[in-house]
Formats: C-alpha cells, structure tokens, sequence
C-alpha cells in the first residue's frame, strides 16, 4: 500500500507523517499523535464530538483525509491552553458544570471556539445556533449554552 | 468507522481531474467537502481504486458576478455562498435553504456542487454493509428488489438536497466538464429521476460553474425535519417569487425535486399547485416520518411558503 507523506501543524507543533491514503484526520489525531481529546462517536459527522479547527474553522475530523490537509493548522482541544491557564471556554465549562459524561465536550468547546473567534460577543440565539452543531445526550444543553456566554465575557 | 482502502490523489486543474478519473478507468470518486462521500464509503456503498479530490482547483472556489449573473464555483462552501452579500440581498430563497442545510459546521465543509449532487437516501440504503448484508441488497446496491415496496420496479430513494430546489426556483444552470467535453444544463435537467442512478450525468463529469441569474426576488424556504439542526428534509419547499411568477421547487419525497411554476400569484392558483404537488408526491416507508404525513405536509409547507412571502418573510 502507498502512504502518503503529510506535514502538519498540530497545537503549533510541526509534525511530519506517513499516513495511509484513507486514513481520517481524527485516527490521525487519535492514533498516531495520541491527542485523545477529539471522540469518536457516530463516525459519519453527525454528532461533531471529533470537531477540532483546520486552519481555524471547526470542522469534523471524522470527515476529513488526512491527506486532504497537509500542510494545514490543526488545534485539538490539547493545544487550547496557554502555558499554565486553561481557555476561558474551558474554564467556563467547569465553573457551570457543563460537563456530565463529558464525550462531547471537546466537540463543543471546539465549536464553541469557532463561534468565539469569529464573533467576539455572540447572541445567546447565536450561541444556540452554533452548538446545535454539536450533540450532547445528558445536559439538555443549557448549561452549555451558559458557559459559552460566560467564556465570551471573559474573552476581550 | 474504517473507510476501506482507496489512493488519494489532488487534481489542481479539471484536466488534470480528468486525467486521473481516465488513469483509473472511471474506478475513482471526486471528492468536494467530503460530507456526503466519506459517509457512503464508510457505510461500504462504493468501493473506489481511486478518490480524486477537487479542492486544489482555484478557479471552483470561486464567486463572481457577470453580465447579470452570479457564477458560483462548486467548491465554495455552503456556509460561504450563505454569507454572500448578493445571495442575503437577492435569493431569500436560497439564503433560507442554505442556512437550513445541516448545521454551522458541516455548512463550512459542505460545498455547493456536492450538496446539489448529494446522493438519494433511504433508511435500508444508507446502512452499513453488514446490515445491508443480512437485509439483501435492493435495486440501488445491485440487487433485483426494493426491500421498501414489494415487487417495486423502481427505486423510490429520496433526494434530500435542501439547495437544489432553491436554485432550480431561481433559473440556475450547471456546466459540467467531463471526458467527452463540456456542456451546460439547466439545473432541472440534472436529474434523472431515477433513485438508482439519480444524475443525468456521463462517467466522469462533475460540476464546474452554478450560474444564478441575479435578479430581485422574494422567496423563502420552510422544511419538515424531525431535528431543528443536522437533519435532512423529509419534505422541502423552495418558492421563488420574480416579476409576479412564483417558482416552486419540492424536495425530499422521491428522487428528484420537483418544480411547479404559477403565472398568475393568487389564493386559488396556489392552491391549485399545493394540490398537484401533493398528488405527485409517492412517499414511501422510507423515512423517519410516515409516508401519509410527508405527503399531506407537501401541500401545507407550499400554503405556508406563501403566507410567509406575503408576510415580507417572517415567520
């Protein structure tokens, strides 16, 4: 089988790779970086749990060759932090409780993410629509809803 | 899920796409945004030597306006042609349409050539290989059956583009390039009607222009969808109104979206067409919602789109 040789810019970290023609970004990701924080769930892009930002719009890594983005920007959720502080949307996440089972939110941070970089003050009918790319089956979403606003007050 | 094995390979010109498309014998699948393709494949419904993708051609990406027209390369995304200048302030009904398709996300992947191209879906199609398997296959996989409608002659998977309707309502054209040359048709002209093979197109064409005339129009787009977000249409309804003709495009039942046109923009015309519309749609048990209710919603979301166009849009 012929591989193909990719090179990546993983949380700012330059990777070189030899990935199978076939393989998705999020087994990239997951397989042979070991950034675990993109989930895989339903594997066809409906659920957005395996969301990071190419290039920095959030996409579905479960839909993506990793082929297709050689020589891309890839943040996982992993590359969030700075130093020693986690980003306010996740901070914000903890402080409203808007984890339970916790299999979605990276998804949704990242999303969230998107939403906040390219709209720093986000309607909370904004917020909604955006995180309804992503599916949570525990919180009923409010509490997400919740810590987004809270992330964009903090965020200037 | 594991996609099965096929080679990647970039095109950066459509001659070079041709090209490979020709080196693999026709065995290959051009790749847009990938949100339609990647799905199938994992689901084992295709298995290509080869997927071409298109991404790396400049001039698909593109949007221009031209002698009245609005040119939209078929690798802009959904969420792109959304946020339009010309497409919010002119084509209502395909702003509408776009911003119903899927979700925020899948729109910034998705792309306007691969979303009119989307294949037709059924519930015993869109399955992994091993249910399928167990099923037996039907027309659409190869087989000699529709395990939908016993003793079915045809194939009654549905077309669940949200955008096609849209664009067919406002005049638009597609060009297509393929091996044998290129060639422009209107876009109601790209579908077959056939659930199995859904696509007036020859072995190897993709689209390479969407052609929109630009013109001031009203218009509005409304869907029946179980979910508010990431959910195909189980019936959707494009109008378009342009110099006092209304353009109606019905998607989601059958496998082609269909167009109605009114001359004359009047309570019993509109239900004149509401009611062809409802007779000529043939739902069957192949969707989340029953095929009674798709059918009777086909004529209830024509008389809304109305309401809502004489209402300046809202809701």
């Amino acid at each position: 089988m012929k591989t193909v040789k990719v090179t990546l810019n993983v949380n700012n970290e330059k990777v070189k790779l030899q990935v199978k023609p076939y393989e998705t970004l999020l087994e990239t990701l997951r397989e042979r970086l070991s950034l675990t924080g993109a989930k895989e769930a339903c594997s066809l892009g409906s659920c957005g749990s395996c969301t990071v930002l190419v290039n920095g719009t959030p996409m579905r890594s479960c839909l993506i060759l990793t082929p297709e983005v050689d020589g891309a920007s890839i943040t996982t959720i992993e590359g969030l932090r700075e130093g020693d502080r986690l980003h306010p949307l996740q901070e914000a996440f903890m402080e409203k409780g808007a984890v339970q089972c916790g299999f979605c939110t990276s998804g949704m941070i990242m999303t969230a993410k998107g939403l906040l970089d390219r709209n720093k003050k986000p309607t909370k009918a904004e917020i909604i629509k955006t995180i309804s790319s992503n599916i949570c089956r525990c919180t009923g979403y409010k509490k997400i809803v919740e810590a987004v606003e809270e992330a964009s007050k903090k965020i200037i | 899920m594991i996609l099965p094995s096929f080679e990647y390979k970039k095109a950066q010109t459509i001659d070079e796409a041709l090209e490979l498309y020709k080196k693999y014998n026709g065995e290959a699948f051009y790749l847009a945004g990938g949100t339609d393709l990647i799905p199938l494949l994992k689901h084992r419904l295709f298995n290509p030597k080869a997927v071409i993708d298109l991404k790396g051609i400049e001039e698909l990406k593109t949007i221009k306006r031209k002698r009245g027209n609005l040119l939209v390369g078929p690798n802009v995304t959904l969420y792109e042609l959304k946020e339009n200048p010309e497409v919010k302030e002119n084509l209502p009904c395909l702003f509408e349409s776009l911003n119903a398709t899927s979700c925020e996300t899948l729109q910034m992947r998705g792309t306007i050539g691969g979303n009119i191209m989307q294949n037709t879906r059924c519930l015993q199609y869109n399955k992994s290989l091993e249910w399928r398997t167990a099923r037996g296959f039907c027309y659409k996989m190869g087989g000699k059956t529709c395990n939908v409608v016993l003793n079915a002659r045809s194939c009654f998977s549905n077309y669940c583009g949200d955008n096609a309707p849209a664009l067919m309502t406002v005049d638009s054209k597609v060009r297509l390039a393929g091996p044998q040359g290129e060639r422009t048709l209107k876009l109601e002209k790209l579908f077959s009607g056939d659930g199995k093979d859904p696509f007036n197109i020859k072995p190897g064409e993709f689209i390479t222009e969407i052609t929109i005339p630009l013109k001031e129009t009203k218009g509005a787009y409304e869907k029946l969808a179980v979910r508010g977000s990431i959910d195909y249409p189980l019936v959707g309804v494009a109008v378009t109104v342009m110099d006092e003709v209304a353009k109606v495009g019905v998607t989601g039942i059958g496998p082609s979206p269909r167009l109605y046109e009114i001359e004359k923009i009047n309570k019993k015309e509109i239900d004149k067409i509401a009611g062809k519309a409802y007779e000529d749609a043939k739902p069957v048990v192949n969707a989340v919602l029953t095929p009674a209710y798709r059918k009777k919603m086909v004529g209830v979301l024509i008389r809304r789109v109305f309401a809502r166009i004489e209402k300046g849009g809202s809701r």
